[in-house]
Order: structure tokens, then C-alpha cells, then sequence
């Protein structure tokens, strides 16, 4: 776990020298707490010894090739839905609509990989394409209520989540969309065939050795993308303006709406790649509650770095060894509940200690401005009334 | 809080009669400074019941920092305050709503989203009846003919019922001393008279005392019984209304000496001989010989809350002059300046440049017609203070410094080195954070990227507020420079002194439109007091 706690602070801490310290230190308690909680509640509700939780965690993680070849596959959509979240952030978006923009990439992504004449890159590209499509579109709709209506982003791609679910369940409960076809009369369930082995993203290694899907170095390559293009393009210039001060964008001659509705529905586009991703890479066919809270995850994965593409990549795999282990965790016995639990509480200590430091510093600011406040110009509450 | 309550104790039964001889209210020698700038120099006011009385003056006369201190949010440096003829130490404005001064502030403080009577009551402490609040602010509205439903909410009603709300919410406190900041620059001219109508009631029936912070001529000859006229920092003159007029406090409002100092205005300025006069009609010929760049016509626009920004406003800027936009601040200046950054989009009328129609409210048209804009507020309109000094010099033009997709740092890099060099911005580095950067060096940046574009026209708001003297001194050549290498510069500000200064013609705005535009070597002081005061002149 001490390895863990290295890799993810050291992703995270921008600044240097005592800053860096402090962030060590602050993860560290942080997860130790997380971990003291967890062992207690074990003990508390299960026979099971808080010990061999913890160890099932780390088998089902990073303990073997296999193991951390899942934790890989895990992180690789969170990392693509997050590329794009980030995308979304740096213009002023708060998008948090990526689990419902990944179910309709993954949904078209189906379609597609089932109905593709031929396999192979063609139709592996072709699936990918139109996954991203199919995020573009969902985030397109919010995009347009934004920029013409001026419905909030937040509220409008979150409930379009909703949507988005149930419009996955019509159409693996149709026959004539996605639902699985019936081989000589065989009850089938909600839930779309098995796409052709051909259409599926390549495997490198095999079981029990180390082995992981391709899609991991699509996701390394879309991170050095928005990298380069957040900070050294001109459409990233635009979007940084806008973010940091639109007012000034605006005057500048740059198009809230042109390059916000585009910023957004990239981070569509990226949600609908990730799902692509999970259904040729790992999952393989749709169902409902194929994203798995992905979406959600990607989301606090780009909370958690803060903006910097590349600080994703750490935070996507500690996420990926969460799942990961989780999943094995589960699979010993212990209650489903209890593994959400524990990860939970990790993924809080790994958001507290930023958290924290802001709180601090703007408590440092506020008690600042109020002295200054004081030794000058009061503000304008006069309307008090005598004691 | 049972003990605010409407029945006057003692007060009302000393109403109606001849005034007493003590002041309500009386300042003596009350000097502020901050830093070096002193807002009041020994000032002396005294207000008698029964009174409304005027304090009128320009932006920066010190009217609102007087008032300020009488309601203890500061607290004077030197000099005393005596209420009813008592000496009084006002430490705050708790001591100050103690001793019944209340103020309605130019900037609302009420909450949209709650109810007239939960505003009303805001603040007070202990248990609070709804029923009894809701017909508190009934009765106190009836009396004084202030009619406002309790029960509806803020964000629903009009400005000038917000300010009902304002007052409403002073009255309640049974005060003997009331100030208005400015009450009428957000009302419409049956609001203003009617609000009148109430503070007359409220001095003649029940004899408190007002005082009306203005900088309209014509209000204050109408409401008020007696005048305070204020200019930098100290009382210039005191009329009883009755017998003074218009042209007169415009001339004490704006002051006879006016400076002279820079060479520009020494060339334009008050003709002294023939000349002189004789030069600046040539002058005079040349320029109004050149073409129009920049031309407004008939702009209107309104707020989002629906108040009237522009209205009308009809200007023309010359190449190769300096239009001074004179007038007291809130009278449409920031509207013109977004208007020029294509921020606010105009409900009627036209903006051309060069002859040729911009669209307006279309974000980067102007600039590409060749609108450089200085902006009023830097911090919001003029950079982006997280990004590098090299970035924001290059906000409106990254695709000069481009190669493909991407921008070229070294170019970039390049440019920002040698506008650093030329407008004397002193910065660490160019990839130094904006944030970092005085107020006079953001201020360079801004005018180096202006100028840098090459622009037919500039625009500058308040392009000196908040600078040190070194940094006015550069803004001001550069300006002058701008004008004299043709470009068209329109200066926005309040500081008629700026104005006077740089300007070789002079208009006046007042609530959204052009009182007049006058040559500078034209310009009388009293005109000018009058176009500032709302009058056409």
C-alpha cells in the first residue's frame, strides 16, 4: 500500500519542496484512516479478518502479471473519460453527464460492431468512431440547450443520464434493436449478442501471465493528444481564456459559444471512446448497467488532477487497482456493499488532502480580507439594528 | 425586537413647527485621508431637522466618504461629529443606527430571493413575526405612500421598488437622520418624483433631517432646502436653495481652476491671445477636415434587469483626435465600453467603422474592425491574470504567432520581449503570471497589446483609475501618441481634469446619451457643469 501512496501523492503535488511534504504526509494519514475504518467495519460486520481483506485488495490488483493487467484494463476508460472531462473543465464546462454519453457510445458502438461487414482494423476503427459519435450526440443535445436556451450544463447532462439508461434498456429489451437474437427458440435475456471476436480490441500476453487490451495504449495516446492540445495549440489557448476569465475571452474576439459547445461535446465524444473501449477491450456485449459507474469515476479521476492530463494517468490506475481489487475482493465472499464501502473511503481520502489545503488557504484569505476590511473600507451591511 | 416599532417616541411631537435651533446632525472639521490622497479636508455640514438637504459634487468630491464616516463604515482622522448638539463618537455602524442615522445605499443590499418584510427584517435579532413585519412594512408603506406588496419577492420587482424596499427598510427603524447616496441614478423620472414626494413628507411632517448625496443639478433644485457643494475633498460653497440656480452650482461643482499642465492641453487650452487663437482655429480646421472613424449612431440598449443603459447615443470620433467622454460615473460608460469590446449587443442604432456597419454583441467583431479597446475594468474585461505576461500579450491575436495548429512559443516568446522593451512593462519574465504584475504594469500590458494590433480606433476606460503617477504620465503620452500617429481615440472618463488635459474635443454623457461635444478650446466651465448636472447646454 506504501508504494501506492508514493505513486499517487507524487502524481498529484504540483508545487515543491515543503508543499510536496505536506501533500505526502496528508495522503498518507488520509489513507491510513480510510484503511483503519475499513478494517474496523470488516471486523464489525463480516467473521472475515480486516488482514485478508486487505490482502484479497492487493491479490486482485497488483500482485501477479494478471492482476495488474486488470487493474490496467480497469483505468483505461476512466482515463479516456476523464482526457475528455478535463477538456470540458479547462473552458468553464462542468460536465457530468459522461456515464450517460459513455452507455450511448458504447450502444452505438454495438450497433455497429454487430452489424460491420468483416472484422479487423476496419471495423475496430470504424466501432471506435462511432462510439465517439454516439458521446458527441449526447453531449451535442446539452451543448445546444446551453448555447441556445442557456439551460445549465450541470443540471442538463445530468439528467440526461437518466435518459440515457433507460434508452439502453429499450433497446436491448427490443429484438428488432439490440437485443440478443434467440437460437432455436431459447429464452434470451435484455441484453445484446456477444460482438464477433474480430470486431474486439487485440490482447497482448495471455492468463495467466500479464495480459492487457490494447485500448491502454489508445488512452496513452489521447492523453499526450489533449496534453499538446490544451497547452500548446491555439484552440487550447482559446479554451484556457475562456476558462480562466471569459469576460476577457469574449472581449478578445473568442466564441463562448463556438469553442464551449465544441469543448463539450468533445468530452462527449471522449465519454462515448471510453465506452467503446469497454465493450471491445472487456466487456464484449451490452447490457444494462454496462458502464459500471465509469462515467462517475472518470469524473472524480479528472477532479482529482486537477485539470492536468497527464496527472490522470496515476489517478486513473489508482481508481484501476480500486476496481480491480474490488471486484477480486467481492468474488472471496465478502458483501458487495462492504467493497464499495472500502473503496469509498478511499477514493475520499484521496480527494481529502487537497480539499483541505484549499479550505485552509481560503480561510487564510478570508481572515485576511476581513482584517483589511476592518482597517479600511467596511463594507456596505450598515443595516443592523441597535443591540 | 419589540422596541422597533413605528410610534415615535419624541420625535414626532416636535414636528410640524419652526425647526430647533440645534442641528440634527453636525460635522466639524472631519478631514480623511487615505494614503496620500485626502477624500475630506476639514469639512464642516450641519443639517437641521425639518431639512433636506443637497451634497453635491463630481465623482471623488468626497461626498460619499463624508457620509461614510457620519455612518461610522470609516472613521475620521481628524474633526467631530455632534448629533442633536452632543459630541458623539460614531465607531461603527452599529453606534450609528444607535443614534438613528440610517442610509440608503446607491447599490441595493436587499436579497432577490427572499420577501420584501424577510428583507425588511433582515438583521434584527430575536424572534421575528411575520404577520406583524408583513404589516409593519403595509402601514409604513401607506404612510409615506410607499406601496410595496410584503409578501412579494425581491428578484420580482422593479429598481425602483427595490429601493422602495431600501427605504422602507430605514423607516422601520425610526431613524432621525437620513442619507440617500445617489437615490435617483437607477429610477425613472416618475420614481424619482415620487420618491421626492416622501422624503418631503418625512422632513415636514415628522421633521428628520435628509441628505441627498447628488450630482443632478436639477433634483437638487427641486427637493432640497439647502445646498453643500463639495469638490476635491473640501466644501467650495453652501446656498440655500432658494437662492441660488443651475448655472451657478455648475460652475462651483466643476471648479475654475483646471489644470493646464501638459503640453497638449497648454495647445488646445484657454486662448490666451490671437495667436494662439488663430493656431487652434487651424487646428481646428484640419481636424474637422478628417474623416469620421469611428461613428455611433442612435445606439439603445437595456440591462438584463430591463434599466435603460444607452439611450440614444449618437458620437463621432475623427482620426487622429482625442474625444473625451466626460460625465459622472453610472451615466452609460461602462455600456459604451462593452459595447466597443462587443460584449453588449444594442437594441437599436449603429456602430461603423471606417464607414463600414459592425455587428455588435458579436464577440471579436469590433476588434476585427480595428476597435482597440482599453478596458474600464482590467481585471474582468483587459487579461487573464492566471495566464503569462507573453500570453496576454497576445489574447486577440495567438493566430499571428502561430505556425499550423499550434503556437509558435519562441515567436510568441519574441513578441512579448519586445513590447516588454517598448512599453517599459516591468516583469520578471515574459512567462511570468499576469497576477504577479502591479496595477500600472498590467495596465502597460494592456495598452501594449492595444497599440501592438495596430488599431483605427482605441478606446480607453478609465485608462489611469487606480494608477501611480508615473503610470498616469505613461498612460497619457501614449494616448496623445496613439492620436497624433491617426488613430481615432475615444477616452472614457470622470476625471474631468484627465479630459481637459488630453482632449482636443469634449462630450458629455448623461444617462445613456450625449448632452453635447464641445472643442476644447471652447470648453466653459459652466456649460459643461450643466451637461454634467443633466442639462443641455
Amino acid at each position: 500500500m506504501s508504494k501506492l501512496v508514493g505513486l499517487f501523492s507524487g502524481a498529484v503535488s504540483g508545487g515543491r519542496g515543503r508543499r510536496v511534504g505536506l501533500y505526502v504526509v496528508l495522503y498518507a494519514l488520509a489513507i491510513l484512516a480510510a484503511l483503519a475504518l475499513s478494517a474496523l467495519l470488516v471486523v464489525l460486520a463480516t467473521d472475515a479478518s480486516p488482514w485478508s481483506v486487505f490482502k484479497a485488495m492487493y491479490d486482485g490488483s497488483l500482485r501477479d502479471g494478471a492482476a495488474f493487467g486488470l487493474s490496467l484494463d480497469e483505468a483505461t476508460p476512466l482515463l479516456v473519460v476523464a482526457l475528455g472531462t478535463i477538456l470540458a473543465t479547462r473552458c468553464g464546462i462542468i460536465n457530468i453527464g459522461q456515464e450517460g454519453q459513455l452507455i450511448i457510445g458504447a450502444t452505438f458502438a454495438t450497433w455497429v460492431a454487430l452489424e460491420f461487414p468483416g472484422g479487423g482494423f476496419p471495423a475496430i476503427a470504424a466501432t471506435m468512431l462511432v462510439a465517439a459519435l454516439g458521446g458527441a450526440l449526447w453531449a451535442g443535445i446539452a451543448a445546444v440547450l446551453r448555447f441556445t436556451r442557456k439551460v445549465d450544463v450541470v443540471i442538463s447532462t445530468l439528467l440526461m443520464n437518466f435518459i440515457a439508461a433507460e434508452v439502453v434498456s429499450f433497446a436491448v429489451n427490443r429484438a428488432y434493436l439490440l437485443r440478443e437474437t434467440s437460437v432455436g427458440g431459447q429464452l434470451t435475456v435484455p441484453q445484446s449478442d456477444r460482438i464477433p471476436e474480430n470486431t474486439r480490441l487485440p490482447r497482448i500476453g495471455h492468463f495467466p501471465d500479464f495480459n492487457v487490451s490494447t485500448g491502454v495504449f489508445l488512452a496513452i495516446v489521447l492523453t499526450a493528444v489533449i496534453a499538446v492540445v490544451v497547452v500548446r495549440t491555439r484552440w487550447g489557448f482559446r479554451l484556457r481564456m475562456l476558462g480562466m476569465n471569459p469576460m476577457a475571452a469574449a472581449s478578445a474576439g473568442v466564441s463562448v459559444a463556438a469553442v464551449g459547445a465544441t469543448a463539450l461535446i468533445l468530452s462527449g465524444a471522449f465519454a462515448g471512446v471510453a465506452g467503446g473501449v469497454m465493450l471491445t477491450g472487456t466487456a464484449f456485449r451490452l447490457q444494462p448497467g454496462f458502464s459500471q459507474s465509469v462515467g462517475y469515476d472518470g469524473l472524480l479521476v479528472a477532479l482529482i488532477a486537477r485539470g492536468s492530463p497527464i496527472a490522470c494517468v496515476p489517478v486513473a490506475f489508482f481508481f484501476g487497482v480500486l476496481r480491480a481489487g474490488g471486484g477480486f475482493l467481492a468474488s472471496t465472499g465478502v458483501p458487495r456493499y462492504l467493497v464499495n464501502i472500502v473503496q469509498s473511503l478511499l477514493v475520499l481520502a484521496a480527494l481529502f488532502p487537497p480539499v483541505f489545503l484549499g479550505l485552509r488557504e481560503r480561510r487564510k484569505q478570508l481572515a485576511r480580507a476581513r482584517a483589511a476590511a476592518r482597517m479600511s473600507d467596511a463594507s456596505v451591511d450598515t443595516e443592523l439594528v441597535p443591540a | 425586537m419589540a422596541s422597533v416599532v413605528n410610534e415615535r417616541p419624541s420625535g414626532a411631537a416636535m414636528g410640524g413647527g419652526s425647526p430647533p435651533p440645534v442641528a440634527a446632525v453636525e460635522l466639524r472639521g472631519i478631514t480623511k485621508r487615505f494614503g496620500d490622497v485626502v477624500a475630506c479636508d476639514a469639512v464642516d455640514l450641519a443639517v437641521a431637522r425639518g431639512e433636506i438637504h443637497g451634497l453635491l459634487g463630481q465623482n471623488g468630491a468626497g461626498k460619499s466618504t463624508l457620509m461614510k464616516i457620519l455612518l461610522g463604515l470609516h472613521n475620521a482622522d481628524a474633526g467631530q461629529i455632534l448629533v442633536s448638539g452632543r459630541p458623539v463618537v460614531v465607531k461603527d455602524p452599529l453606534v450609528a443606527a444607535s443614534m438613528g442615522i440610517a442610509m440608503v445605499h446607491q447599490h441595493f443590499s436587499v436579497i432577490g430571493a427572499l420577501r420584501v418584510w424577510e428583507n425588511v427584517t433582515l438583521g434584527e435579532r430575536g424572534r421575528v413575526d411575520p404577520k406583524r413585519a408583513a404589516r409593519h412594512v403595509r402601514e409604513i408603506g401607506e404612510r409615506y405612500g410607499l406601496a410595496v406588496d410584503p409578501q412579494a419577492r425581491i428578484e420580482d420587482l422593479t429598481t425602483g421598488q427595490r429601493q422602495r424596499v431600501e427605504i422602507i427598510k430605514c423607516l422601520r427603524r425610526n431613524p432621525d437622520i437620513l442619507v440617500l447616496d445617489e437615490p435617483t441614478s437607477v429610477l425613472t423620472l416618475a420614481e424619482s418624483q415620487d420618491l421626492f414626494g416622501v422624503l418631503r413628507r418625512v422632513v415636514q411632517e415628522e421633521s428628520r433631517a435628509v441628505v441627498l448625496i447628488s450630482h443632478k443639478l436639477d433634483e437638487v433644485l427641486h427637493a432640497t432646502d439647502k445646498v453643500t457643494i463639495m469638490r476635491d475633498g473640501a466644501v467650495v460653497a453652501r446656498h440655500r436653495t432658494a437662492d441660488t440656480d443651475a448655472s451657478e452650482l455648475a460652475r462651483e461643482m466643476v471648479g475654475r481652476e483646471v489644470s493646464l499642465r501638459s503640453t497638449a492641453g497648454a495647445a488646445l487650452g484657454v486662448v490666451v491671445d490671437d495667436a494662439a487663437a488663430e493656431a487652434d482655429a487651424a487646428a481646428r480646421a484640419v481636424r474637422s477636415a478628417r474623416e469620421v472613424v469611428l461613428a455611433i449612431d442612435d445606439a439603445h440598449a437595456k440591462s438584463s434587469d430591463g434599466r435603460r443603459l444607452l439611450d440614444g447615443l449618437t458620437l463621432d470620433v475623427r482620426r487622429g483626435e482625442i474625444l473625451g467622454l466626460a460625465g459622472v460615473e453610472g451615466n452609460g460608460q461602462a455600456a459604451l465600453g462593452l459595447l466597443l469590446s462587443s460584449v453588449l449587443p444594442l437594441d437599436r442604432g449603429t456602430v461603423s467603422v471606417s464607414g463600414e456597419v459592425v455587428r455588435t454583441g458579436k464577440p471579436g467583431a469590433m476588434l476585427r474592425a480595428g476597435v482597440g479597446v482599453i478596458p474600464e475594468d482590467r481585471h474582468e474585461c483587459g487579461c487573464v491574470l492566471d495566464m503569462t505576461v507573453a500570453e496576454n500579450l497576445v489574447l486577440a491575436d495567438i493566430d499571428t504567432v502561430s505556425s499550423g495548429v499550434f503556437v509558435n512559443t519562441r515567436l510568441m516568446r519574441e513578441r512579448a520581449a519586445e513590447l516588454i522593451e517598448r512599453f517599459s512593462i516591468k516583469t520578471p519574465s515574459p512567462d511570468t503570471l499576469m497576477r504577479q504584475l502591479s496595477g500600472g504594469n498590467q495596465q502597460r500590458v494592456v495598452i501594449a497589446r492595444e497599440l501592438s494590433r495596430g488599431p483605427k480606433v482605441l478606446v480607453a476606460a478609465q485608462p489611469t483609475h487606480g494608477l501611480d503617477v508615473g503610470a498616469i504620465e505613461f498612460v497619457a503620452e501614449q494616448l496623445r501618441a496613439a492620436a497624433d500617429a491617426g488613430v481615432a481615440v475615444l477616452l472614457i472618463s470622470t476625471e474631468l481634469e484627465e479630459i481637459l488635459a488630453l482632449a482636443d474635443r469634449v462630450a458629455v454623457i448623461n444617462s445613456g446619451r450625449i448632452m453635447g461635444v464641445l472643442d476644447r478650446a471652447d470648453v466653459e466651465l459652466e456649460r459643461l457643469g450643466l451637461m454634467l448636472g443633466g442639462r443641455a447646454a
